[in-house]
């Protein structure tokens, strides 16, 4: 276990509700991004002398822009139902991390230069200028917020904290305070063509690696093929897929998939990245640039179809706002859904029968199911409400003999999130990812110890970097964490041994 | 026309432009803000037909809140509900003749009402037992909660306390509706009770009390989860 | 961003404490890192090391961890190649703090 500078929870599920305790977590922050990045991004390079003016009248532009933001800043009525389902405030304390408490760090400042009774009673109405106290609060606390939406499933109207979120970054970076890591990464999505910043060589030799590792445990010739024109099938994953572990166990699962359905697939080199970090900052733009490169690809590749590997908020991208962002889709076969999430395309090929699986191959494994924010609260997959839990749930079942059940009250669209998402995936917030990870890493060592479960299966790339980094400071072996199509690479039989 | 007549019959006027503009201008600007995106929280009905069913529970029911926390739910189900019988109770003063049907339901709407000031105080009284709800209150929220336990409460005064001519109050009230305004009752009591509703009714749209019609247009609530399916233009996307 | 005195020399590091400079890097600076990550470098330790640093020079980027892992193996013996044996090694983690002492950039993204 890591050495720690600060407290770490105590597991307990169901998880307690701490007293209050101010200020908490306002130590906790953000490296801030450097001239270059933001430049290259179209932010300024340092913070205008303006700064004020010019943030008051980016917000206005965006409540005039996102109905969303236009409402949720108006009708909250403070019944505090979110105040104690954010895993940061159940990790923390701190009462900033209740989601209307964050929201009013926003809505303070709206008040005071939009609303009238801001302008009529100041501070008795909550109104307050954006000073530079204040300003440190929305650094500090809108990246606090993985813009998971637990929130907004119990609230009465709605309100989606995330969108708030989401807007207070975009605002940031519009007067040059932006957060190192998501710019960083959206800056090397340009210039490589992915997140991790790997280029086409490296990439090559990547995928040949894997085809000779396959080739020596399986003896099946299972490709990974690199921009290959004409192709059924672009196959779009997040980058992690090509770096971590475990997420490098997914990636070989959809490409046994493929080969054992005989259908033709390729990766791009130049949409070598599923994840769209321009969600994160709030930014239209630059997320429908990221987008844009996998459309793109799909043109240059002749593909009929694009399916997408384990990624969370991508997918959310991907399902929810490609269609608007960089659609129509009509230049693919519409004989399938686009964009179409690997575990829709795996679990139709299991339920054609299509697939030869060996659930004793993962025996050793009594599995559950982490359910990924975005997917879970932002996505659908399949035909009807629900898919987005019951397909992946589908999968491990028909891969695995031993598969238990998450407590409700962490599952489905109840699920906490694993405390690294929203682009805070980042070293200098690990106290804060610890922290945030309690929820979940207490439900999961309860099944644990009731129920011996040994992993936890999720379809997110961020899920699995975050577990596998938080995990062990709760003595939970990195090795608890898997991906979905993991269990499915060890269970499936390829016909050609 | 007495003095007073004529200020609470322009004051009257008053906050009625005040409340029917505002709550206008207000959902106005929510209808015509343009939604960029597809954000429903999942998951959600895939058709149109299936998102009004699914808002019309959540309606009647207040189920994310009953969810989130079964305490707040009861004060908060219940006050709602009280609203109903008060409404239902006050109707009658604005009607002439009174149609039988909501005259034979007077007696439980009264009885209903007479319960408003429970909730009110139960909510106030969490407000500020909470930890966490103590702390995210507003002046504003604790003035929200005192003016309608006012208006509860001297609206129970007048029923029950220091009786009054409630005829005379009918022929006010209808006086105002048809644009041909009467003399004011001048009975202190009510005079306090209507004007704590005419103070209500222009904090009504500027307020947090405008969630009563923004909830008819929350994207993550009332748009159809079927992006896929159906391509949603963002107006001002390219 | 900042200038540290380490090993002798003025070191570009960032935020993170990564070299900025790759040129800065030699086997001084390797060891004054590893020391500032609580790690003593031993024959292993360089076996990483070295295998990132020519990783990289060819290819500009860190390796996968799974071939990180089978370098390893082949080079200590296969029970050495996992990433439990990494993680020994290196608690921080293979791709960052290994990364670290071999002066290569932070790796970004979901990892």
């Amino acid at each position: 276990m890591a050495k720690t500078d600060f407290e770490i929870p105590k597991l307990e599920h169901p998880v307690k509700i701490p007293a209050i305790m101010e200020g908490a977590s306002s130590h906790l922050s953000i490296h801030p991004a450097n001239e270059q990045m933001k430049t290259k991004l179209g932010f300024p390079e340092k913070r205008v002398d303006n700064w004020q003016e010019t943030a008051i009248a980016k917000l206005g532009e965006l409540k005039d822009k996102y109905r969303s933001l236009k409402i949720f800043l108006d009708v909250c009525v403070k019944c505090g139902s979110c105040a104690d389902k954010c895993h940061y405030f159940l990790g923390t304390g701190d009462p900033n991390n209740m989601p209307v408490a964050r929201q009013e760090l926003m809505r303070k400042v709206y008040r005071k230069n939009f609303t009238i009774g801001g302008k009529l009673f100041g501070s008795l109405a909550r109104a307050e200028d954006l000073t530079e106290e204040v300003l440190k609060e929305w650094v500090t606390y809108f990246h606090q917020c993985s813009q998971c939406r637990r929130c907004s499933v119990f609230c009465p109207f709605g309100i989606d904290t995330a969108e708030i979120t989401m807007a207070a970054r975009e605002i940031m970076d519009s007067i040059g305070v932006g957060h190192k890591y998501s710019l960083e990464i959206i800056g090397k999505v340009h210039d490589t063509g992915n997140n991790l910043g790997i280029p086409k060589p490296a990439l090559t030799s990547t995928l040949e690696f894997l085809e000779e590792d396959v080739k020596e445990t399986t003896g099946a010739d299972v490709k990974f093929p690199l921009d290959v024109e004409g192709a059924e099938v672009l196959m779009v994953v997040p980058s992690a897929d090509f770096f971590s572990s475990p997420h490098v166990d997914s990636l070989v699962g959809y490409a046994k998939v493929f080969h054992a359905a005989g259908v033709s697939f390729t990766f791009s080199s130049h949409a070598s990245e599923f994840a769209n970090f321009g969600m994160f900052v709030g930014n239209y733009a630059q997320m429908q640039k990221i987008a844009g490169r996998i459309v793109q690809a799909a043109h240059d590749l002749k593909v009929k179809r694009i399916v997408v590997g384990e990624c969370g908020h991508a997918w959310r991208v991907a399902y929810s706002f490609w269609n608007t962002l960089v659609g129509p889709f009509d230049f693919l076969d519409q004989a399938h859904p686009a964009p179409q999430h690997i575990c829709e395309f795996t679990n139709g090929l299991i339920k054609r029968g299509a697939l030869k699986l060996d659930k004793s191959a993962n025996d050793e494994f009594t599995v559950t199911f982490h359910d990924s924010c975005n997917v879970a609260r932002a996505s659908r997959m399949g035909d009807t409400p629900g898919g987005q839990f019951e397909i992946p749930r589908e999968i491990l079942k028909a891969t695995c003999n031993k598969y238990v059940e998450m407590p409700e009250e962490v599952n489905r669209e109840r699920t906490f999130c694993c405390g690294g998402g929203g682009g805070l995936l980042t070293d200098e917030l690990m106290e804060l990812r610890v922290k945030g990870a309690a929820p979940k890493a207490a439900a999961l060592k309860e099944m644990m110890d009731e129920k011996g479960v040994n992993v936890m299966a999720m379809i997110c790339a961020i899920c699995k970097a975050q577990f596998t980094k938080v995990l062990p400071y709760y003595d939970i072996p990195m090795e608890t964490v898997g991906g979905v199509h993991q269990f499915v690479s060890n269970a499936i039989q390829l016909g050609d041994k | 026309m007495t003095a007073l007549s004529a200020a609470f019959t322009v004051l009257s006027y008053c906050a009625a432009g005040v409340f029917f503009g505002g709550l206008l201008f207000q959902l106005w600007g929510y209808a015509t803000t343009p939604s960029p995106l597809k954000i429903p929280v999942t998951p959600h009905p895939t058709t149109a037909a299936g998102v009004v069913k699914k808002n019309i529970i959540a309606l009647a029911t207040f189920g994310s809140l009953f969810k989130g926390n079964r305490w707040t739910w009861i004060g908060g189900y219940a006050f709602h509900v009280i609203l109903i019988f008060v409404f239902v109770r006050h109707l009658r003063l604005f009607i002439n003749p009174v149609p039988p049907l909501l005259a034979e339901i007077q007696p439980v709407a009264l009885l209903g009402a007479m319960l408003l000031p429970l909730p009110l105080i139960y909510l106030w009284v969490r407000r500020k037992a909470v930890d966490r709800y103590d702390y995210i209150s507003s002046p504003a929220d604790h003035f929200a909660l005192a003016l309608l336990l006012l208006i509860g409460l001297t609206g129970l005064a007048l029923k029950f306390v220091a009786h009054s001519d409630v005829v005379r109050i009918k022929e006010f009230l209808l006086g105002l509706v048809m644009l041909s305004p009467v003399e004011i009752p001048a009975h202190p009591v009510f005079l306090c009770h209507f004007s704590l509703v005419l103070i209500l009714a222009i904090f009504f749209p500027f307020s947090k009390l405008l969630h009563a019609g923004g909830v008819f247009f929350t994207p993550t609530r009332v748009q159809v989860d079927n992006p896929r399916e159906s391509r949603h233009i963002n107006p001002w996307g390219n | 961003m900042a200038m540290v005195e380490m090993a002798g020399k003025q070191l570009d590091l960032d935020e993170d404490g990564y070299l900025t400079n790759l040129e800065q890097w030699d086997k001084q600076v390797a060891d004054a890192l590893a020391k500032t990550e609580g790690i003593e470098m031993s024959e292993a330790h360089w076996e990483v090391v070295n295998f990132l640093r020519d990783y990289y020079a060819e290819f500009k980027i860190a390796p996968m961890i799974r071939i990180l892992t089978k370098e390893i193996g082949k080079k200590l013996g296969k029970e050495k190649g996992n990433t439990k044996y990494l993680y020994e090694l290196y608690p921080g983690g293979p791709a960052k703090q290994a990364c670290k002492i071999a002066g290569l950039p932070k790796p970004t993204g979901c990892v």
